[in-house]
C-alpha cells in the first residue's frame, strides 16, 4: 500500500513529491498572475515586443526560484542533485538531439538576433511577420494571417531575409513612356510627384532615369528610399500615382506593339509588281 | 488656438477648423483641415482639453522619434560658441484632460511633412527633415506652422567646423508656447563628424507655457535621456 510516508527513491517520500508538485503549480500561477499584472500596467508605456520579453523573463525568474526554494521539501543534496542531473541531462541530451539542437539554436537566435519581434522576414520558403521567438521554436504569422511554427535549428541554418533590418529599404519600378513622349517632362512629373510624398526620402533622394530603349517604349527606372517600417504601402501606393501623373501630363504609356509590314504593300510601297 | 479649454472650443480659420459639439448625451469632437476631416466622440465629466504644440514626428503616421533640420550652412570658429536661431515644423496636439492624465485625441499639422535618413542605410536613423534659413535674430514664423529653435553650438574641436544639420531626439524634447512655439538647444561639435544635441527644459522667454507632449500623455517609458550623438557628421 503506498501511503504519505511511503520512500519513492533515497530519501523522498510521496508526500515530498506531492508537496513539491504542489508549489511548482503554486509558483506556475504566481507567476501567470504577475505576468498579467505586469501586461496591463506596462502595456501602454513599452512596446509589445519588449513587454513580451520582460514578462518571460520575469515568469522564467519566479519559476526558477520557486523551484529552487521548493527542492528542499525533497531533503535532498544540492551537490549530489547536480552531479545526477548533469549525468541525467547528458541521457536526456543524447536521446533527444532534435531538440537539444533547437535548445542549441534557439540560443544562439537569440544572442546574434538576426530577427527580432514584429520583422517582417524570410525565412527559406515562409514569408511573413515574427510573432514569437521561443527556446525551442520561431512562430511567424504569414501575410496570409496562417500561423507558421519554425523549429530554430531550421530558423538557424537557413537563409534568413530581413525586411527590416535596416532602417531605410530601397525599391524600384520600370515605367515605359511612348517613344513620341517628351522624356525629360515624364522625369520632371515623377521627380515631383516623389517629391511630394512624405515617405519617399528626401536623402538618399530618388533616382530617375532613362534606362532601356525597349522595343514598344522608352523604359524609365525609378529608384526610391523609404523608411523600412512603411515601404511596402509606399510601394504599393506610388505605381498607381506614377501611371495618374504621366497620363495627366497626356504623356502616353505604351503597351507592346510591332508594327508588321506585308510583302505585299512594301511591293506597292516602292512601285515594284506594278504594271 | 493653444492653451487649455473647456468644450466650448471652436477654432475657426481658413485652415483649419475645430469645434465640440454636444451629440445624443456625449460630445463630437470635429476637426476639418484641408482635404481632411475627423469626428469623435468623446465623454467625460472634467470636459477640459489642451491644445498645443507636440513633438513633429506623428504624422503621416509614427516612423521615427528623430527630427533633422537643415540649415544654411554656418561656420563656427574653435573654442567657441553662437546662437543660431531655426525653425522646425508645427505639429497640433488635441488632448482630453482628467485629473492631470491626459490622452491624444488628434494630431494634425498645416505644414506638409517629409523623412529623410540621417546616416548611412544600415546604421542611420530615419527623420522628420525640415529645411530653414538662419538668424541672428527671433524670425517671424506663423506659430501654426512653424516653431523657433534657440540652437546654441559650441565648437570643442581645434578646427573651423561648418555646421549645417541638427537631429534632435524627440523623445526627450521640451516645447514651450506663447508668443511663439519654442525649442531651446544647445550642440557641443567635437568633431566634424560628431556632435552631441540636447534639448534644455526652459523657454525661450518669460511667460510661456511648456506643451503637454504625445511622448508624455502615452506614458511611453523613455529607456535614457542621454543626448543623441550626431556620429554622420554635422554638415553637408
Amino acid at each position: 500500500m503506498v501511503g504519505p510516508d511511503t520512500v519513492v527513491f533515497g530519501e523522498v517520500t510521496v508526500l515530498d513529491l506531492i508537496v513539491f508538485a504542489i508549489s511548482v503549480v503554486i509558483i506556475v500561477i504566481v507567476a501567470r498572475i504577475i505576468a498579467i499584472y505586469l501586461k496591463r500596467a506596462l502595456s501602454d508605456r513599452m512596446e509589445r515586443a519588449e513587454l513580451d520579453k520582460l514578462v518571460k523573463v520575469v515568469q522564467a525568474v519566479i519559476i526558477l526560484f520557486g523551484i529552487w526554494f521548493a527542492l528542499p521539501s525533497f531533503d535532498v543534496d544540492i551537490g549530489q542533485l547536480l552531479v545526477v542531473g548533469g549525468t541525467v541531462g547528458l541521457i536526456i541530451a543524447f536521446a533527444s538531439q532534435k531538440i537539444v539542437s533547437n535548445f542549441g539554436s534557439g540560443i544562439f537566435l537569440l544572442i546574434e538576433r538576426p530577427v527580432k519581434i514584429g520583422d517582417t522576414i524570410q525565412i527559406g520558403d515562409i514569408s511573413g511577420t515574427v510573432n514569437q521567438i521561443r527556446i525551442l521554436s520561431t512562430i511567424v504569422k504569414t501575410y496570409e494571417g496562417i500561423y507558421v511554427r519554425i523549429p530554430n535549428e531550421q530558423v538557424f541554418s537557413s537563409d534568413i531575409t530581413n525586411f527590416v533590418a535596416n532602417p531605410a529599404l530601397r525599391f524600384e519600378y520600370t515605367v515605359s513612356i511612348g517613344y513620341g513622349a517628351d522624356a525629360g517632362k515624364a522625369v520632371r512629373v515623377i521627380r515631383t510627384l516623389l517629391q511630394e510624398h512624405p515617405f519617399v526620402l528626401k536623402n538618399p533622394a530618388p533616382s530617375i532615369f532613362v534606362s532601356e530603349l525597349g522595343d514598344s517604349g522608352v523604359k524609365i527606372t525609378i529608384y526610391i528610399w523609404a523608411p523600412s517600417r512603411v515601404w511596402w504601402s509606399v510601394r504599393t501606393e506610388l505605381l498607381q500615382k506614377i501611371k495618374e501623373a504621366l497620363e495627366h501630363e497626356g504623356i502616353e504609356i505604351p503597351f507592346p506593339q510591332r508594327v508588321v509590314t506585308m510583302a505585299g504593300e512594301k511591293k506597292r510601297e516602292t512601285g515594284q509588281g506594278e504594271e | 488656438m493653444f492653451g487649455e479649454s473647456d468644450y466650448s472650443f471652436c477654432y475657426d480659420s481658413e485652415e483649419v477648423s475645430i469645434r465640440i459639439d454636444p451629440l445624443d448625451g456625449f460630445y463630437q469632437y470635429f476637426r476639418k483641415s484641408g482635404d481632411e476631416e475627423i469626428r469623435k466622440v468623446i465623454s467625460g465629466k472634467s470636459r477640459k482639453i489642451v491644445v498645443n504644440p507636440v513633438e513633429p514626428v506623428n504624422l503621416p503616421r509614427e516612423v521615427t522619434r528623430f527630427l533633422e533640420i537643415h540649415f544654411t550652412p554656418v561656420a563656427i570658429e574653435p573654442d567657441s560658441s553662437e546662437i543660431v536661431y531655426i525653425t522646425f515644423p508645427v505639429e497640433i496636439g488635441v488632448f482630453l484632460e482628467s485629473k492631470d492624465d491626459f490622452d491624444v485625441l488628434d494630431i494634425f499639422s498645416l505644414s506638409r511633412p517629409k523623412y529623410s535618413l540621417y546616416g548611412s542605410p544600415e546604421e542611420g536613423v530615419i527623420t522628420r527633415y525640415h529645411e530653414s534659413a538662419v538668424s541672428g535674430t527671433l524670425p517671424e514664423v506663423d506659430r501654426l506652422k512653424e516653431g523657433v529653435i534657440a540652437l546654441s553650438i559650441s565648437n570643442a574641436s581645434r578646427n573651423w567646423v561648418e555646421v549645417s544639420r541638427a537631429v534632435f531626439d524627440c523623445s526627450s524634447l521640451f516645447l514651450y508656447y506663447g508668443h511663439c512655439v519654442s525649442l531651446v538647444a544647445r550642440m557641443n561639435i567635437l568633431s566634424r563628424d560628431i556632435a552631441d544635441v540636447r534639448s534644455e527644459d526652459r523657454p525661450l522667454s518669460d511667460g510661456m507655457k511648456p506643451s503637454v507632449l504625445v511622448i508624455k500623455a502615452r506614458k511611453t517609458l523613455i529607456s535614457d535621456k542621454i543626448p543623441f550623438m550626431m556620429e554622420f557628421g554635422v554638415g553637408d
